[in-house]
């Protein structure tokens, strides 16, 4: 019994202590699960928790964002949102907004969904932002090596964050993917593979890309996690290899695009091409 | 006898507090059903920041270059000095899972005794797979030095964010 009262005298201790710290270059995190999909019968639970070594102040909010063409995601302005979008961001619920969480403190965020009467089929989507809120006043630290009189010295402080998206289903949905050209190319950071997704239907496709050679069991390339938003018909998908193993894909391969491991993994499109 | 019980009591207590959605364990039974659920994660850290170091201006316009790599270009006019260094971010998650990074394409910063300077910004990578160790990226930029800057220590903000599909 002594013991667990010096524990907890041991606890508020370091209580006081995290209050008493200002929190600097805070706002490291993690965010679980990656991806939340909601047919609107019931909500669920997204953890955040805070993985940096000091206290941080937590802001958890919503956005919409469009796939490109090139596969990346656009932050749209509240201003120009579409009604469909207008209506992912009413349609979901989420608490609480903000939170303060000493280090390896989790917490769970409830994320509920109301789809009003008569919403039109289809899919629905906003992306859930987590980052951490900036200190009031980022202090500078002084420079002794500065020379005084023109010296200019310079504090970039990165506000930085995890974003998931929240899809709201509504109806019976349906789509499929075809998998286009496969190339190798150079980027300015280095080569990479790439391959058109197309899609077709009123919802997105997401899913795992594995690239093998005929005849070799051992997978060349596994890429997880890789959607086409209803947004858009057709995405490049870009992604970047060391560049032994870019010599390696040119030639023939076999890609299968296939569904989440967690809803069976079945196949969505499967293709013999011949990397250029 | 009896103490001790307790005391294991109040450790799990505290143990299953700590458990995110921990089932109420049944323990009354000779059988006992241990459930987890395992939620795929992504972890995002900052582990350097960008730093142009510390710049005297000259009598023209000119700018500072930091490379994705932290390497420096000092432009014409310019006396820098210091170490600088590009911003990094480490991201954990599932083995496989490509990973979108955006962020502001440029920031203003303030001054402290006045003065304003824009610093555009670059990305290494659009998007990164991430490993059995997971992954990184960084972030550098161009910031435009005004003809006779006025001197002080300028900050400002910007944000970076790693998107899952």
């Amino acid at each position: 019994m002594l013991r667990f009262f010096k524990g907890f005298g041991l606890l508020s201790v370091f209580l006081l202590g995290s209050v008493a710290t200002p929190a600097q270059a805070a706002g490291d995190l993690l965010v679980a699960p990656t991806r939340v999909v909601l047919d609107g019968s019931r909500g669920t639970e997204v953890v955040l928790n805070n993985i940096g070594s000091e206290p941080a102040t937590y802001r958890i909010s919503l956005e919409i964002k469009r796939m490109t063409a090139a596969g990346g995601l656009d932050e749209i302005a509240e201003a120009d949102v579409t009604p469909a979008e207008r209506l992912a961001l009413d349609m979901i619920a989420f608490s609480p907004r903000r939170v303060t969480l000493p280090p390896n403190q989790p917490q769970v965020i409830r994320v509920g969904v109301r789809i009003p009467e008569g919403t039109p089929p289809g899919e629905y989507r906003a992306h859930m932002l987590f980052r951490a809120v900036p200190d009031a006043a980022p202090a500078v630290a002084a420079d002794p090596a500065k020379p005084a009189g023109n010296g200019v010295s310079i504090a970039l402080i990165p506000i930085y964050g995890i974003t998931i998206p929240v899809i709201i289903r509504v109806g019976n949905l349906g789509a499929e993917a075809t998998i286009g050209e496969a190339w190798v190319g150079d980027t300015p950071d280095g080569p990479a593979f790439n391959f058109g997704l197309t899609r077709t239907g009123n919802r997105s496709v997401y899913g795992d890309i594995e690239v093998t050679r005929p005849g070799v069991s051992e997978p060349l390339l596994v890429a997880r996690g890789i959607a086409v938003y209803p947004e858009v018909g057709a995405r490049e998908v870009s992604l970047r290899v060391p560049p032994e193993l870019a010599a390696r894909l040119k030639g023939p391969v076999r890609i299968r695009y296939s569904e989440d491991r967690d809803i069976g993994g079945g196949t969505i499109d499967e293709a013999e091409r011949v990397v250029k | 006898m009896r103490k001790f019980g307790m005391k294991r009591a109040v450790v799990g207590a505290a143990i299953a507090a700590l458990a995110l959605n921990a089932p109420a364990a049944h323990a009354a039974s000779a059988t006992a059903t241990a459930t987890a659920k395992i939620l795929r994660q992504i972890t995002l850290t900052n582990t350097s920041a960008l730093q142009y170091a510390t710049i005297i201006s000259g009598a023209t316009a000119s700018t500072v270059q930091v490379s994705t790599a932290g390497a420096r270009t000092c432009g014409a006019g310019l006396t820098c000095t210091g170490t600088t260094t590009a911003a990094n971010f480490d991201v954990q998650g599932t083995d496989g899972a490509v990973v979108l990074v955006g962020g502001d394409p440029s920031v203003t910063l303030n001054g402290s005794l006045g003065g304003t300077m824009t610093s555009s910004l670059t990305y290494s990578v659009p998007n990164i797979t991430l490993g059995a160790t997971g992954g990184n990226f960084q972030v550098g930029g161009t910031l435009s030095v005004g003809a006779n800057q006025t001197a002080g220590d300028y900050t400002g903000t910007f944000n970076v964010t790693a998107n899952y599909q």
